[in-house]
């Protein structure tokens, strides 16, 4: 509209076209795709090749590893190639048993990823659910929620003590109890974030157009909610990796000889004083493993909203 | 005042009678509550096909409550609504669903009231398919038609809420409510968080809209300015009840409940050097968790006298007129009283006369 006009409609008239008015405005650029949001972001970027690599390491495993990770050899907590009296066969060393730690690692991410994925999977799956229909419905709130209590005030570790003494050792009962004890903390948060949303008027807006309360529970709630959610769950699989790995350094976890690398890390706690590589590498890579799993999460919360999209 | 006013037709669109929301207070878990808010109390009115029913109050009188107790969006403790003669207020679930085809909300905050994570393709689209209006092809050509009915363009549909302004959002939100063509729609103060100037072209737009389509409105709003303007009838509320119901121009020109004269006299009118002639009532609001047996108004209104502080006045027709009032002492009234605009001073007179001039060489 050509400001010298003098022109000045006396009052807004909105019956014929008001076209100029908003449709020449801004031509927004096509909204790239959710993957190539990802990826431009540096940091993520770096964090999702990090753990794709540990990912993929872990998967090929058989084919990457150098060594049978569980046979001894006779050069025993030799140090890794760049110090001194390493040597290129254990280009990572090897531990207190002489087992080749690379190949170790590389198995012992097989279980501690595993461990990690299931444990969040099944706690944050039921956390959500349980937080996002307490949010959902008053009348189960109070219940749901005084369950939750119930269930907080039972340590994972206890709960694995437990559950090792009734199923007996292995990654099963591990799971099972990183899981339940994930699921108060995701029940919590997740119906904080559905309070959230389901204060806003667009809830009572779906509800006045005629919506069941599935279809509103589904479109409009978990929608809103999820990518908050998404981001506490992928926060807890650090948490839940460093537990498990705790439950495995206390010798709750794999069966030896597997290798899991909170039991490497364990292991290697009595060669600490003149053979350290053994427990700090495998920290190192539970160290950046949940760094890398921190900061996709906070990248992933920023590409799935769609109001944060620059 | 300038749209023509339609008269009520013997079968309403919509008739309330003695609709009731009480709020339970506190009590936690396992334990009862106390105290009770009394949000609406016996609110009862009716709504003509294609007229405009403005619902008018201050802050927290109920009117919000009314509008959604009316569309079952909350549930009413006691009353009925009937909707095209049908009582909506013990309808199961499921037929209840099916029936807010015919009734349909728009909301206050434009901002609020359209779900961020649909694009408005998204969101106009599915009140057409929950309800079989058009599906498929169809459907999105309704869309299309829909965006441009409310001065919108179809390539609008694929956007995001978040990239749009105020106004335009509340035009999606008009188009959404249009779309199941509703006998009925509540607009909770639809303008008031909007600019002035968008507001006109808003309220253009919804009674163009109703003049199209035929469709009634209940409009609440605290804003007097603009009810005057599109409203055929208004009731007055205070502290969840209707203290007075008239047609507008009648309502503007002669109201004859206290607080309706106080709601009036406190509107600010655009007249240059004008100064408030009364005094606003003096005193408190009494608080809706504890209301005496007398008149809500008795502890602010002028006329009060025992009788106000212990019988409560019903609600009733004046005069075998449309004009019904809850009050005692209504015929006591004194004329309303619009104080003559002032003589400007000679300098605010030049500056008049000067914006007159650039206002008429515009023309």
């Amino acid at each position: 509209m050509s400001v010298t006009s003098t022109n000045v409609p006396p009052a807004p008239q909105i019956s014929g076209s008001i076209e100029g008015d908003v449709s020449q405005e801004f031509t927004a650029p096509a909204r790239a795709h959710w993957l190539r949001r990802l990826l431009r972001d540096r940091a993520a970027f770096l964090a999702l090749l990090t753990l794709a690599l540990v990912i993929l390491g872990a998967i090929f495993a058989p084919v990457l590893a150098t060594h049978d990770p569980a046979s001894n050899s006779r050069s025993v907590m030799t140090p890794p190639a760049w110090m001194a009296r390493g040597n290129a066969e254990h280009w990572l060393g090897t531990d207190g048993q002489g087992r080749d730690i690379f190949s170790r690692l590389l198995y012992g991410a097989r279980l501690t990823l595993l461990i990690g994925f299931a444990a969040v999977g099944l706690g944050g799956f039921f956390g959500s659910l349980l937080g996002l229909l307490s949010a959902f419905n008053a009348k189960i709130d109070p219940w749901i929620m005084r369950t939750m209590d119930v269930l907080l005030s039972f340590p994972a570790i206890l709960l694995a003590l437990a559950l090792v003494a009734v199923m007996g050792q292995g990654i099963v009962p591990i799971v099972i109890a990183l899981g339940i004890s994930s699921i108060p903390d995701c029940a919590r948060v997740a119906r904080g974030i559905a309070i959230g949303v389901m204060k806003q008027e667009f809830i009572e807006a779906g509800r006045a157009v005629g919506l069941s309360n599935l279809q509103l529970f589904n479109r409009y709630l978990v929608r809103n909610a999820i990518s908050s959610i998404m981001i506490f769950i992928s926060l807890r699989f650090g948490q839940t990796i460093l537990i498990g790995a705790t439950l495995s350094f206390l010798g709750l976890g794999a069966r030896p000889p597997a290798s899991e690398l909170g039991m490497m890390a364990s292991q290697g706690r009595d060669f600490l004083l003149f053979a350290p590589h053994i427990a700090v590498i495998p920290s190192v890579v539970i160290f950046i493993i949940v760094l890398s799993a921190n900061v996709a999460g906070d990248a992933l919360r920023d590409v799935l909203d769609p109001r944060l999209q620059a | 005042m300038t749209t023509p006013k339609t008269p009520a037709l013997p079968t309403p669109v919509l008739e309330v009678s003695g609709l009731t929301k009480h709020f339970p207070l506190g009590g936690g878990f396992l334990q009862g509550s106390k105290h009770v808010v009394q949000a609406v109390s016996d609110v009862s009115f009716s709504v003509g096909k294609g007229e405009t029913l403005a619902i008018v109050g201050e802050s927290g009188c109920g009117k919000s409550t009314t509008g959604r107790a009316l569309l079952r969006l909350l549930e009413p403790t006691s009353g009925s609504v009937k909707l095209d003669g049908e009582d909506i207020s013990k309808l199961p679930p499921h037929r209840l669903q099916a029936l807010r085809r015919n009734m349909q909300m728009v909301f206050q905050d434009p901002f609020g009231s359209l779900n961020p994570r649909m694009t408005v393709r998204e969101t106009l689209l599915e009140p057409l398919l929950l309800h079989n209006i058009a599906t498929g092809k169809r459907a999105h050509e309704t869309v299309n038609k829909l965006l441009v009915r409310v001065g919108l363009a179809p390539h609008h549909a694929d956007r995001y809420p978040h990239e749009f302004s105020g106004g335009q959002r509340q035009r999606i939100c008009i188009a959404r409510a249009i779309s199941t063509r509703p006998r009925l729609i509540v607009c909770d103060e639809p303008v008031s968080a909007l600019d002035v100037s968008v507001q006109a072209q808003i309220v253009n737009l919804m009674q163009d809209l109703q003049r199209d389509f035929g469709m009634a409105y209940v409009f609440i709003s605290h804003d007097l300015s603009v009810v005057r303007h599109i409203a055929d009838r208004v009731a007055v509320m205070y502290l969840g009840r209707i203290v007075e119901e008239a047609p507008a121009e009648s309502l503007f020109a002669d109201p004859r409940h206290p607080y309706t004269r106080a709601l009036i006299q406190a509107a600010p009118r655009p007249v240059p050097g004008l100064r408030v002639a009364s005094e606003p009532p003096s005193g408190e609001a009494p608080s809706a968790l504890n209301l005496g047996p007398g008149c809500a108004f008795a502890s602010r209104c002028p006329l009060a006298t025992d009788l106000c502080r212990s019988t409560r006045p019903e609600i009733d027709a004046v005069d075998g007129g449309p004009t019904r009032i809850a009050c005692h002492h209504a015929d006591q009234r004194a004329p309303m009283v619009f104080p003559p605009a002032p003589t400007p001073t000679p300098a605010l007179a030049a500056r008049l006369a000067v914006m007159a001039n650039a206002r008429n060489s515009m023309t």
